[in-house]
């Protein structure tokens, strides 16, 4: 026994969409967020330059006096007017503020702690407040030594957050917008591709499954090379297979051949020496009678194990099929020829789509048995039936002959019933059909026809 | 009756050959398919007993070739492969029935018999004349209901006619039938069976059943009972 193969839940493509799709995710992800955070931090990189800037504008026009600083000639217009966004301040060592802005002038410093902190000279910090009404402001507070008033001050810009803000969420709209369309984009293509790269495997798959079902020989298109050492091995093996069988069938044939001939001379001889009986004893007589019965009985051995052998090798039938009525339509003109002195009223009812999906030899055998049985002991009249059943074929065939006894019937049926056990003159007819139809595994059933005799029905 | 037997098997042919031969019938034989045709194309026989398995040429192409060349005599095939591929392909061929390996000489025998009058028309195993009757199974001939002994050359002479009835039989045709090669064809035998023949059937000289063309042979002329 081989070791069981577990089975592939996922298919090929089901694979290759899942990994694919897993990477994809991975990879814009990953990628809008670093895209993301570099953008911010360039962003917040650029508004402290600003700011600095800014505060080195205030260092470069301050000029004290008495009561702290004077900036008369601001360059940014936006320090003087009110709530502009943009905000100066001048604080003590203390934290005291020494001046403002123009532009300050409603700004509310109680949550700007940062203020009593110490900046040393030369040192910039920076970092961001909330103000109740002008929103979240960063800063840049920048510690220096006023030399003429020998103290140190805080130079302090503020700036809104605010259009920054909007410019990184524009930014973040714009990405998911790109990503967004890129992922799209990037499936579709996927899809494209991957169907395109699986085409040739789709194709293989449906060829095998018709070669499977009969409707082709062998494998035709033309695949890529990948796919070609498959393509071909399979076609070679399907010949083999064939060839195989064909072979089988020929040496058993040649066999029963060999084994026959000489089982009719012995049965001839017999009946030359019979022939003598007046120089023959009466005990030499029995003998012969007994050398009779056991020729007979090696005959029917012979000839019912190579019928099973030749066909329970060949249930596995690789891709054949074969229409049932022309075969069936062979067999009752040859039958009609055998049984010529037999008036026989035959009554057919044939289905030219049925079909049987197995050896046509298999077919004929399991037919010929049971319409010579139907010959043989109908009295004058037989029906067929042949008709499609799905995608099987049901054979019924009646007689209006003695029929089988019910006591009978279960034993007739019994599957590998041995050539020796078989009741003399019984004919191995049934039992071979029997053995075809269990070997594809069928149905076959006994019963009662309404013409009298025997109705036999077959499913395949 | 004529017969020609197809066997390779040497035992096999001698004991077919023997048995018909003793029955009755004239007998050639060969041994492979190719001497078999010729013996077929030279000769006139009534039937033919033909081994599917031959070596030269095989008994299914034989038989085509026979039936191709408008031989129509019956032919009785012997097979020892028991399938209906091959039972069937040899009576596609053009064979009338078939015997599988082994059998016994009396089926045979049973079969031929069949065959030859089936070939001559007659449906039944019985030839009815009018008041003659002739089974051909038990080789009896009754007249008006009384049998009648008849030797086995008599028998054979007038089953002969019998199958072959309305139709003129020279005596050339008849000795071909009824002897073997090697048998001195003296026509006066014959005659001699005929005269024989002509008292049993028709002891009172009413029937007249077998006229004498002249120069040309004999006639069974007497109708068929249906």
């Amino acid at each position: 026994m081989s070791p069981q193969v577990p089975e592939s839940r996922y298919s090929l493509q089901t694979r290759l969409v899942l990994a694919f799709g897993i990477l994809l995710i991975l990879f814009l992800g990953l990628a809008g967020f670093v895209l993301d955070r570099a953008f911010k931090e360039s962003v917040a990189a650029a508004v402290e330059e600003r700011l600095q800037l800014q505060v080195y504008a205030l260092l470069g026009v301050a000029e004290p006096d008495e009561e702290g600083f004077f900036l008369p000639d601001l360059q940014e217009a936006r320090f003087a007017q009110i709530n502009s966004g943009l905000y100066g301040f001048i604080v003590d060592a203390a934290g005291t503020e020494v001046w403002r802005s123009p532009s300050a002038l409603d700004v509310n410093l109680e949550q700007a702690n940062f203020m009593s902190q110490h900046v040393a000279p030369g040192q910039t910090m920076f970092g961001a407040m909330d103000s109740p009404v002008q929103g979240r402001l960063s800063y840049a507070s920048y510690g220096t030594f006023w030399s003429a008033l020998d103290q140190e001050y805080s130079f302090i810009v503020m700036e809104s957050v605010e259009p920054t803000a909007a410019e990184i969420r524009e930014f973040q709209s714009n990405l998911y917008l790109w990503f967004g369309g890129l992922a799209l984009f990037l499936s579709i293509a996927q899809l494209t591709l991957l169907r395109w790269g699986m085409k040739p495997l789709q194709q293989l798959a449906m060829e095998v499954s018709s070669i499977e079902a009969g409707e082709k020989d062998q494998v035709e298109h033309e695949y890529p090379p990948e796919l070609q050492a498959v393509s071909k091995n399979l076609n070679l093996l399907i010949k083999s297979e064939r060839e195989r069988q064909s072979r089988y069938r020929t040496t058993l044939g040649d066999l029963a051949h060999s084994l026959k001939t000489p089982l009719a001379v012995i049965s001839g001889i017999v009946q030359q020496v019979r022939q003598k009986s007046g120089s023959v004893e009466q005990g030499d007589n029995v003998a012969l009678q007994e050398l009779d019965e056991q020729l007979e009985r090696m005959n029917q051995i012979v000839s019912y194990q190579l019928k099973r052998a030749t066909r329970s090798e060949q249930s596995r039938h690789l891709g054949t099929t074969v229409q049932a009525v022309p075969v069936v339509e062979k067999i009752i003109s040859a039958l009609g020829k055998v049984y010529l002195d037999k008036p026989v009223s035959l009554i057919k009812n044939l289905d030219a789509e049925a079909v049987f999906q197995g050896e046509e030899s298999d077919l004929m055998e399991l037919c010929g048995n049971l319409l010579d049985n139907a010959f043989k002991y109908c009295r004058s009249e037989i029906r067929v039936r042949v008709s499609k059943k799905g995608q099987g074929l049901q054979i019924d065939i009646e007689d209006d002959g003695q029929g089988i006894a019910e006591q009978d019937r279960q034993w007739v049926l019994k599957r590998g019933a041995r050539g020796d056990t078989l009741k003399s003159g019984q004919g191995i007819g049934l039992a071979v059909a029997v053995d075809i139809v269990s070997a594809y595994k069928g149905e076959i059933s006994v019963g009662t026809s309404e013409l009298g005799g025997a109705s036999i029905h077959v499913k395949l | 009756m004529r017969l020609l037997i197809v066997e390779d098997e040497d035992l096999l042919r001698a004991q077919l050959v023997k048995a018909l031969s003793d029955a009755g019938y004239v007998v050639d034989s060969a041994g492979d398919g190719e001497t078999g045709l010729f013996q077929a194309q030279e000769c006139d026989y009534d039937a033919a007993i033909i081994d599917l398995g031959l070596p030269k040429i095989n008994g299914i192409d034989l038989i085509k070739t026979i039936r191709t060349e408008g031989k129509k005599f019956p032919i009785l095939i012997l097979t020892a492969r028991d399938n209906w591929t091959d039972k069937v392909e040899g009576l596609d061929s053009g064979a009338d029935d078939y015997v599988v390996k082994p059998f016994q000489i009396e089926e045979i025998k049973a079969r031929l018999n069949a065959l030859l009058r089936r070939a001559a028309g007659f449906a039944k195993p019985t030839l009815d004349f009018a008041s003659l009757s002739l089974d051909t199974t038990s080789k009896r001939l009754s007249v008006a209901g009384n049998e009648v002994e008849l030797t086995a050359y008599e028998y054979k002479v007038l089953e002969y006619l019998m199958l072959h009835p309305g139709k003129v039989v020279s005596k050339t045709e008849l000795t071909e039938h009824l002897y073997d090669q090697d048998y001195d064809r003296d026509s006066n035998v014959l005659e001699v069976f005929i005269r024989r023949l002509r008292q049993k059937l028709d002891p009172d000289e009413s029937l007249k059943p077998i006229d004498t063309i002249r120069g040309q042979g004999y006639r069974f002329n007497v109708p068929a009972s249906s």
